[in-house]
């Protein structure tokens, strides 16, 4: 038997480990400093660029794809070499993905706090950016690919199944997703409107969590989970099950976000049966998991890195068991838009992906340094502070999810709503927003201790850059279990190919029965004849909403319940939004729906509530956006904006940017300085206040056709 | 809610249903084709984590 000598690359492992634990604190500092603003409104400074809106994308960014990203592709460059038993196929491309997904993240934190974003969940990212994503992502999808194919083990594990699928997966969604047109470098409008954009969003947003935060680290936890326990996983036939029915079932259930919404019925009804079916695969891998540690429970008392890794499974478990409850129709109705949707994702990012993601960390550093842990009580430490920090985190968000749900819902006697106004029940959920960020800090102080415990041990041990592997080839014929039984050759397991042609079909099938009835959504979508497109003012307008990222705390979609209309108006219709690119339905209501807040309020109360939201609104923890007052709105750009949305269909007449849209826009701002002027606010009409102000009093007027003066007409 | 949106495009009732068939044909799949591999097979399998061509220095920290 000849065996070949070769050596496995641990450089490229320690780079994505210390830009693990680098962009980790980066992200949930980011996430600390939000949560604060939540209780103390001034902690922003009152600086636009870490305002809110522009610092809750920065977070979420941040921790999916900078902290859990990089982890992500540590653990993948450790495991797969290992079980290919390879080096990565091509150490320039390692370094290229290395480079270039952090140069991705460095764009990212300089550009969301500039207000550049598309506003949609998780794939904020302006169009440039996206471009160098879809890059970057093709870079190790080849990386991977090669890796596999020149592996010297016959047989892929079940772990390079995972990151098959999450390499394919994550390159479709992601283009489909970010198809828009550029009005300038930086700005961007989708080519879908309104429910279309919301589906595609959905679709797009419910599995970048099942094909970015789940597969990749299900992979790495049956890679590593086995090694640390020094034990193979439980059920091997188990982990194919779980693959497969994971895969298949995860890309339908993104209509779950949309419930009751103004998406269809049937499409409705097809993400929440999906969704609940979810739990199958999702117990199975869990307790696979789990399992593999039967009769190894000491090691796990003294081992933390087992310790993480059992806190993660049983985190996997409960937000996997929550998100089909959530996904029912009926708890949706009372969960959605309130802190409840928040307490999930930290059960899954605190807790799965965290948790992971620090397990693999106390793993990988002695063995990339040679030397013993610096200390394990220092880790147990790590261990219990940041499980306190979770628990801080998650119960008071229950806590306030619940509470704010039902107080929306609850009427008096009468048949009033009991809590008019949408303040009381924010106001009732502060001192759980100052407990959810004591859980946020300690959650981070563990963080930091880990990063201590790490950095002594890599000072107290030598890097081992290499190391060397012997292995037959794969074509040396030993393989003695493919000699009893030649038949076994045909398993997928030596099918790279077949195996990728297989999850590509089983990731698309979903897709394409989304797909393809949203395109005929757009010929079904009843187009209500009093719905036009925005007047340029209101584009400018809705372009700055977009900017500070108003959509995070303010959903645009009234719920056709009683509780909602009573409050708002009337519920939400499909073709009101047809015009809307991007839609702008929003998923968490930290404030009240702005569907209707059309003529609601004269001009000059938004103008004073922009500027101080606690002028007219004692106790608001809304931010002030005062420099929208003083900052003048960009009217230079507005031709190439309607040019670009007459591209992506809003039918503004030909020519219409070069001469009617400026003069249009100059008219309606006098109009709203007049407003102005008698609520005795003065205003100049070039400021970006006043597009704002259009913009609001627009929202939701078009079907009460009489109760505005006609909009600007456009179209004609 | 919206009745009048896509209750008249063809076939899309059926969507929902044929989904879940498509579901099940693909769980029978998994199924059949994890109950098929045989015992040595699994075992050779899952010991994939734990051999990795090194000469056991990688692992052995406690
Ligand atoms: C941190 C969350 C948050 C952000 C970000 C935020 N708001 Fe608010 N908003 C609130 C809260 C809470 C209220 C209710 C109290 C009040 O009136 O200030 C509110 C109220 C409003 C209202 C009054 C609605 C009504 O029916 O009374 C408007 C209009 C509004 N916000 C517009 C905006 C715009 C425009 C932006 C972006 C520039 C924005 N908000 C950003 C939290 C937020």
């Amino acid at each position: 038997m000849n065996l070949e000598t070769f050596k496995y690359d641990n450089r490229i492992v320690r780079a994505f480990a210390i830009a693990t634990i680098i962009w980790g604190i980066v992200g949930m500092s980011a996430g600390l400093l939000a949560a604060v603003q939540l209780f103390w409104p001034e902690a922003n400074l009152n600086l636009q660029f870490v305002s809110f809106g522009r610092l809750r994308p920065l977070h979420t960014n941040a921790v999916i794809f900078a902290f859990v990203g990089n982890g992500m592709f540590m653990g993948i460059y450790y495991s797969l070499q290992r079980l290919c038993k390879a080096r990565m196929f091509n150490d320039k491309l390692s370094w290229i993905n290395f480079w270039g997904w952090n140069a991705i993240i460095v764009a990212a934190a300089v550009t969301l706090p500039l207000g550049l974003t598309t506003s949609k969940e998780y794939a904020e990212l302006e169009w440039p950016i996206d471009i160098a994503i879809a890059i970057v992502w093709v870079v190790f999808t080849v990386n991977l690919m090669g890796t596999i194919l020149r592996r010297r083990e016959k047989h892929m594990y079940v772990a390079i199944w995972f990151f098959i699928a999450t390499a394919l997966t994550v390159a479709m969604l992601h283009i489909v997703n970010s198809l828009a047109v550029p009005a300038s470098a930086f700005k961007s409008y989708p080519i879908y409107a309104g429910v279309q954009d919301a589906l595609v969003q959905w679709w797009y947003g419910h599995n970048a969590v099942a094909f970015f935060l789940t597969t990749p680290y299900l992979g790495l936890m049956y890679y590593f989970l086995p090694k640390a326990a020094g034990r193979p996983v439980f059920s091997y036939r188990l982990s194919i099950i779980h693959f497969w029915a994971l895969i298949f079932i995860y890309i339908w259930a993104g209509p779950h976000h949309l419930l009751f919404t103004a998406l269809p019925d049937w499409a409705q009804s097809l993400g929440m049966v999906f969704s609940i079916m979810l739990i199958a695969p999702s117990w199975g891998g869990m307790l696979n998991g789990l399992l593999t540690l039967r009769g190894a429970w000491d090691k796990v008392r003294e081992e933390p890195m087992l310790k993480f890794m059992v806190v993660a499974l049983t985190a996997y478990g409960m937000a996997t068991l929550e998100g089909p409850l959530l996904s029912i129709k009926s708890v949706n109705s009372l969960s959605h838009y309130t802190d409840w949707t928040v307490a999930h994702v930290h059960t899954g990012a605190l807790g799965w992906n965290g948790f992971l993601t620090f397990s693999m960390l106390y793993w990988l550093f002695p063995r990339l340094y040679n030397t013993p842990l610096w200390s394990k009580k220092l880790a147990n430490w790590h261990f219990w502070i940041s499980l306190t920090g979770m628990m801080f985190y998650v119960i008071p968000m229950y806590w306030s999810g619940i509470t704010q749900g039902l107080m929306w819902k609850q009427f008096t006697p009468e048949g009033f709503l009991k809590y008019a106004n949408f303040l009381e029940t924010v106001i009732q959920l502060i001192p759980m927003f100052v407990l959810r960020a004591v859980g946020g800090l300690l959650y981070i102080l563990g963080t930091f201790l880990m990063a201590y415990n790490l950095w002594k041990t890599a000072k107290s041990g030598v890097f081992v850059p290499e190391v060397e592997a012997q292995a037959a080839p794969r074509n040396s014929g030993h393989d003695l279990h493919a000699e009893q039984d030649p038949w076994k050759h045909r398993w997928l397991e030596a099918k790279p190919i077949t195996l990728t042609v297989l999850s590509l079909v089983a990731v698309a099938i979903g897709g394409l029965v989304e797909i393809v009835p949203m395109y005929l959504i757009k010929e079904n979508v009843p187009t209500l004849s009093s719905v036009k497109p925005y007047t340029p003012l209101e584009v400018l307008g809705r372009d700055i909403y977009i900017r500070e990222g108003c959509v995070g705390c303010h959903s645009q979609m009234i719920r056709p319940f009683r509780s909602e209309t009573e409050r708002y108006g009337e519920y939400s219709k499909a073709g009101e939004f047809v015009y809307d690119h991007p839609f702008l339905w929003g998923s968490k209501r930290t404030g009240p729906d702005l569907h209707r807040v059309g003529a609601k309020y004269p001009d000059a109360w938004h103008y004073n509530h922009m500027d101080d939201p606690r002028l007219t609104s004692p106790g608001s923890i809304m931010p002030r956006y005062s420099w929208l007052l003083e900052q003048k709105m960009d009217k230079k750009s507005l031709p190439a904006r309607i040019a670009a949305l007459r591209k992506v269909g809003v039918p503004y007449p030909a020519g219409y940017e070069n001469s009617e849209a400026l003069k249009d826009l100059e008219k309606q701002a006098e109009t709203i300085v007049t407003n102005l002027k008698v609520g005795s606010v003065e205003a100049q009409p070039d400021k970006e206040i006043i597009a704002m102000i259009a913009y609001l009093q627009r929202l939701g007027t078009d079907i009460k056709a009489q109760a505005v003066a006609a909009p600007v007409n456009t179209s004609n | 809610m919206i009745k009048n949106v896509l209750t008249h495009v063809g076939g899309v009732e059926n969507f929902g249903i044929i989904s879940i068939l498509l579901f099940f044909g693909v769980f029978a799949g998994a199924l059949i084709y994890a109950a098929c591999l045989k015992k040595p097979f699994l075992n050779q399998m899952s010991q994939l984590p734990l051999e990795d061509g090194t000469k056991k220095t990688e692992a052995s920290h406690e």
